[in-house]
């Protein structure tokens, strides 16, 4: 907390003893000032890079994924850190799920090679003679690939350790492009997230707080956003649009939240009428104070599963357009591989089978350990399935 | 003298949890007669409920399971009795009525639908003939204007009114035991009379036997015609209700007996708290609490029921053999409840050891 | 207030959200660069005319040319009486096209959104009541299945397995089969099990959900114990009053589910129901045509969602019809 001042005969100090004035420092707890730090810290690079450099340093997708991380350190990670005994009571109860648990630790592998693989890797490139190479232990009949990188034997090309999972038909290693593909889908299912779930719960806690006209006025706009399919409108946007990641992000993200709203304000409802709001009320809080400190931190067990079943929505929704091929072209993405070895089915059926078993994965993943994840942090669901 | 109606022998009912098994009715036994009204008497956990709704298998049979014992009714043991079988007893011969009248209605049909559907499930009659009936019923237990509210939702009723539906439709197909499971609980004082009283007269008219669970000892004073006392899985007292309030035999009641307000001394809550029911203490389940548990209490198994008096029945060792039950009788501050003005009060130091009591 | 005066607002509601969806959609195409002015003009150049003037005789068929209200006015007035314009890549009326295009899609959409509703909710039900046995570890594990597979790849993988490797069915859908033959119908099979998948996982996890908290009420304790059979509890003391929260998945999001999925199905089959026929004019840049094949869904959502609002009043006799 603040700053101590300590008497010095060492006794303890008694609550009427402690001279309120003298105590220095800000008053915010530690967290409070190194997020504020971090903040404008970021804003600043941001800045920077928009209005001074020419060449973009990071583009827009990975500036949100920075942002994205950070929310993530400060608002996940550093309170499980800080209450870890309520960290061990959540884990406890999640560990009950094993699917969860091998989830869990996919997701994270597929996190760590996603976000930082690329930046070791360099990108997949184009190379004619080394398309249509079969993955390592695998064989393809010789007619198939323009030259064999591999072995070549019995009128059979076989798959090489240079390409594990082997290539597209553009040459392109398509263990790279799984690796690039893991942080589109990183990107597109954190970040989208987080836009979904501060704008669904701001709305969500205002509605339910204020209620009376604020309340009909947002939630009729939900309807609406509600009633236009996403999926539709992105394919309008997209078509009269320049595509890309970005747009995908920031349409679903501005527009997919009216669900967690929903969700946000029937829950902050129920606890508006609690008694510790009202006891906070008459302690004087602001309304502002009281959403944040008292709604919002009793709401988040039920948004944060909400949130993490929405994630795989939206990895499939990326790769679903991009296997349409109505996104960036330039940013590799598992649909798009997909969509490219369609054509090649009986040839080349790796190209298409392959990033799809990964997508397959990541989404099974999260969808598991959402699941989990709603059984562990709602009390509500003791006891049952 | 005739068989009893209903005869709970040493029922046994667990549940099988991913923590543990749980032995919610370990070893039960009572009676009810015909036109008897039993009331079965404990604090919450004690197994009570799980005891009434095991006698016509109503509990998730996946977790829950009747590990053994018998359950008598008119000759027929039921805990053999087949899905079927058991389908035509529940409602037919056997009702129950249960405690949160707020939901115990199905939301989306009226009242009288659901009356219908109970009296057709048992009497091959048409559907005009069930509703009558039904409208019959819904005057009889003290619905004003039956015959315009016969079609109204469950929503347009008050809790009592409800709880009157559903004794109306428990009743409907005219069942030879209602078991009533803390069926006032949930209500008003007053409306808790006025259900009782209906309860009386309807016992009368449909000539039917009641088993009646309930933690509230008023009611029972009210109502009963033998008391069963449950703690913790297990049966401690049994006896008419003259028996176990006049002259309460086992230290359970007793010390439940000196839990009421109002009796002109102050209230003694009982110390210490409920055994864990997938682990259960050595011995006498309630030793833990007791201010005259002995060495022998506190191993082996749970002391068997031993009498007391005629009809009278308690499962503490006090009874058996070689301990001088005085002790219990005399020793408490129930003495000035009994009625004949009791026995010398004995010292409470001889006899037994007083340690183990009350643990804080 | 009464049923008829809250259809009633209901219904106004409806129109006020086409009129603002369509206000939108107009208001983004105006904005838009691009919007086939460029394709057409690169189709006149490549026929060796004149670009620019392409270009204006563009501006005045589409009536690019005139003031912004007129504009508005105009696309407002077309689509209410259906003239949703010409399609200039298929050289017809834009609603010859969608009429032509949209058997194809009931075609497979019809038998898959009945197959994953019955089996969706049957399986669903049995699951919540049948707590903690096999089936309903065999039908989570099921949901969590169909949930998560993308819905294209996993076309292309039934493609891979039963056209390419095992030659049982057909690899895409070919027209000129007739509609009620056996032929047509196994070039459905695999749309139809495509489609279904997605959509029985999301119904079986909804009715399980719902119907456990309907599975433990007191309410169907009492049923029990009247001495009604496990099959009529099941269907009026569980199902029945579940039906009011599965309603309100029921309808909207089931119908969103089947577009965009019946979108993929018919890409990744060729099948040239009304999602292909928008996928083409997305690439070929027929904005007319773009434009009327997604409104079609939406539209079909809106009313989607007011007949579900309506259902859910009529089923659920608590709800007042003063509130929202």
């Amino acid at each position: 907390m603040a700053a101590d001042t300590q008497p010095d005969t060492g006794a303890s100090e008694r609550f009427e003893d402690v001279e309120w004035d003298e105590l220095g420092g800000l008053g915010l707890p530690r967290r409070t000032q190194v997020l504020v730090v971090t903040a404008l810290a970021y804003v600043a690079a941001v800045a920077y890079d928009v209005f001074v450099t020419d060449d973009a340093i990071l583009s827009g997708t990975n500036w949100l994924f920075v942002l994205t991380l950070l929310v993530g350190v400060f608002f996940v990670v550093w309170p499980l850190v800080e209450n870890r005994r309520l960290t061990a009571y959540y884990w406890r109860r999640f560990k009950k799920n094993r699917a969860a648990v091998v989830s869990a630790v996919y997701l994270v592998v597929v996190f760590v090679v996603g976000t930082f693989g690329p930046l070791l890797l360099a990108k997949p490139e184009l190379n004619v003679l080394a398309a249509y190479q079969p993955p390592v232990f695998l064989s393809v009949d010789s007619t198939v690939p323009t030259t064999c990188v591999g072995q070549s034997a019995d009128g059979l090309c076989h798959g090489t350790w240079q390409y594990p999972l082997g290539t597209t038909s553009d040459g392109k290693g398509i263990a790279k492009l799984v690796v690039f593909g893991m942080r589109v889908s990183m990107q597109v299912g954190l970040v989208t997230m987080l836009i979904v779930v501060s704008i669904g719960t701001a709305v969500g806690t205002s509605a339910a707080y204020f209620s009376g006209l604020v309340d009909e006025v947002l939630m009729r706009y939900v309807d609406i956003q509600q009633t236009f399919p996403t999926f539709f409108l992105f394919l309008i946007v997209t078509y009269l649009f320049k595509p890309s990641l970005f747009l995908l992000i920031t349409i679903f993200g501005f527009l997919g939240w009216g669900g967690i709203a929903r969700l946000v304000r029937s829950e902050a409802l129920q606890r508006r009428e609690e008694s510790y709001i009202r006891a906070a009320e008459n302690a004087g809080a602001s309304d502002g104070w009281i959403i944040r400190r008292h709604l919002m931190p009793n709401v988040s067990n039920t948004v944060i599963t909400a949130a993490t079943l929405l994630i795989p929505s939206f990895i499939l929704f990326e790769a679903t357009f991009a296997f349409l091929g109505l996104t960036d072209p330039s940013t590799p993405s598992w649909g798009q591989v997909i969509a490219s070895g369609r054509g090649d089915l009986d040839s080349a059926w790796w190209i298409a089978t392959i990033p799809g078993v990964f997508l397959f994965f990541t989404v099974l993943a999260f969808n598991f350990v959402g699941d989990a994840l709603r059984d562990a942090l709602d009390p509500r669901s003791e006891g049952e399935a | 003298m005739t068989d009893p109606l209903l005869s709970v022998r040493n029922l046994h009912v667990q549940f099988n949890t991913d923590e543990g098994v749980v032995r919610a009715v370990d070893g039960v036994s009572f009676d009810v007669k015909r036109g008897e009204t039993v009331c079965v008497v404990g604090e919450s956990g004690s197994g009570k409920t799980v005891a009434c709704e095991s006698i016509t298998r109503l509990l998730p049979m996946p977790p829950g399971e009747i590990a053994d014992g018998e359950i008598l009714f008119d000759g027929e043991d039921l805990t053999d009795a087949s899905e079927k079988r058991l389908e035509s007893i529940r409602g037919g011969r056997i009702a129950h009525v249960f405690q949160n009248p707020q939901s115990a209605l199905n939301p989306v049909y009226p009242v009288g639908a659901q009356i219908v559907e109970a009296i057709r499930l048992h009497r091959d009659v048409s559907k005009q003939a069930a509703r009558d009936r039904a409208i019959d019923l819904l005057d009889r237990v003290g619905i004003p204007e039956a015959t315009a509210r016969i079609d109204d939702y469950p929503h347009e009723f008050s809790g009592g009114m409800k709880q009157r539906v559903v004794i109306a439709m428990a009743l409907s197909a005219d069942p030879d035991l209602l078991i009533a499971d803390e069926p006032t609980t949930a209500l008003d004082v007053t409306i808790q009379a006025q259900i009782l009283r209906l309860l009386h007269d309807l016992q009368d008219e449909f000539d039917m036997s009641i088993v009646f669970v309930t933690h509230d000892l008023g009611v029972v004073a009210e109502i009963a015609d033998r008391v069963v006392v449950m703690y913790a899985g297990k049966v401690m007292e049994t006896g008419s209700v003259y028996d176990v309030f006049d002259r309460p035999s086992h230290p359970y009641t007793q010390a439940l007996l000196d839990c009421l307000p109002g009796q002109g001394e102050s209230m003694r809550p009982i110390g210490g708290t409920l055994p864990d029911p997938k682990r259960p203490p050595a011995g006498c389940r309630f030793h833990p609490r007791c201010p005259h548990a002995t060495a022998d209490c506190r191993a082996g198994d749970h002391p068997e029921p031993l009498t007391v008096d005629a009809g009278h029945e308690a499962a503490c060792v006090y009874y058996g053999p070689g301990y001088d039950s005085s002790v219990i009788r005399g020793g408490s501050a129930s003495e000035s409840r009994v009625a004949d003005g009791g026995a010398a009060v004995a010292d409470p130091d001889d006899g037994h050891d007083s340690s183990g009591g009350d643990a804080r | 207030m009464s049923m008829h005066w809250y259809v009633a607002r209901r219904v106004a509601w409806a129109v006020v959200a086409t009129y603002l969806i369509l206000t939108i959609t107009f208001g983004l195409l105006a904005v838009a660069p691009g919007d086939g002015q460029t394709a057409f003009a690169f189709q006149a150049a490549t026929e060796g005319g004149d670009v620019d003037e392409a270009r204006e005789t563009f501006d005045e068929i589409t009536g690019r040319d005139e003031p912004l209200l007129t504009r508005y006015s105009n696309y407002m007035v077309n689509m209410a009486t259906f003239n949703w314009g010409w399609s200039f890549t298929r050289n017809q009326p834009v609603m010859d096209a969608i009429a032509a295009a949209y058997p194809y899609s009931l075609m497979y959409a019809v038998p898959a959104t009945l197959i994953s509703i019955v089996f969706g909710y049957a399986i669903g039900l049995y699951s919540a009541t049948h707590q903690y046995t096999l089936t309903d570890y065999v039908g989570t594990f099921t949901a969590f299945f169909g949930i998560s597979i993308p819905n294209f790849w996993f076309g292309i993988m039934l493609i891979l397995v039963f056209a390419v490797d095992l030659g049982w069915l057909p690899s895409y859908y070919q027209t000129g089969r007739g509609v009620w033959t056996l032929a047509n119908a196994k070039q459905l099979i695999l749309p139809v099990v495509v489609l279904s998948t997605g959509a029985i996982a999301g119904n079986m996890r909804y009715s399980r959900a719902e119907a456990l908290e309907y599975v433990h009420a007191d309410f169907v304790k009492t049923a029990r114990a009247k001495g009604a059979n496990d099959w009529r509890v099941l269907v009026r003391h569980i199902f029945r009053p579940a039906m009011v929260p599965l309603m309100t998945i029921l309808v909207a999001d089931i119908l969103g589910l089947l577009f965009a999925g019946a979108y993929i199905t018919e890409v990744v089959f060729q099948i040239p129901g009304l999602g292909l026929l928008s996928y083409r004019a997305i690439i070929q840049q027929d904005t007319a045509l773009v434009m009327a094949t997604t409104l079609v869904p939406v539209f079909i959502a809106i009313v989607g969602n007011l007949v579900q609002d309506i259902a859910y009043t009529v089923l659920d006799p608590r709800i007042d019809y003063g509130d929202r």
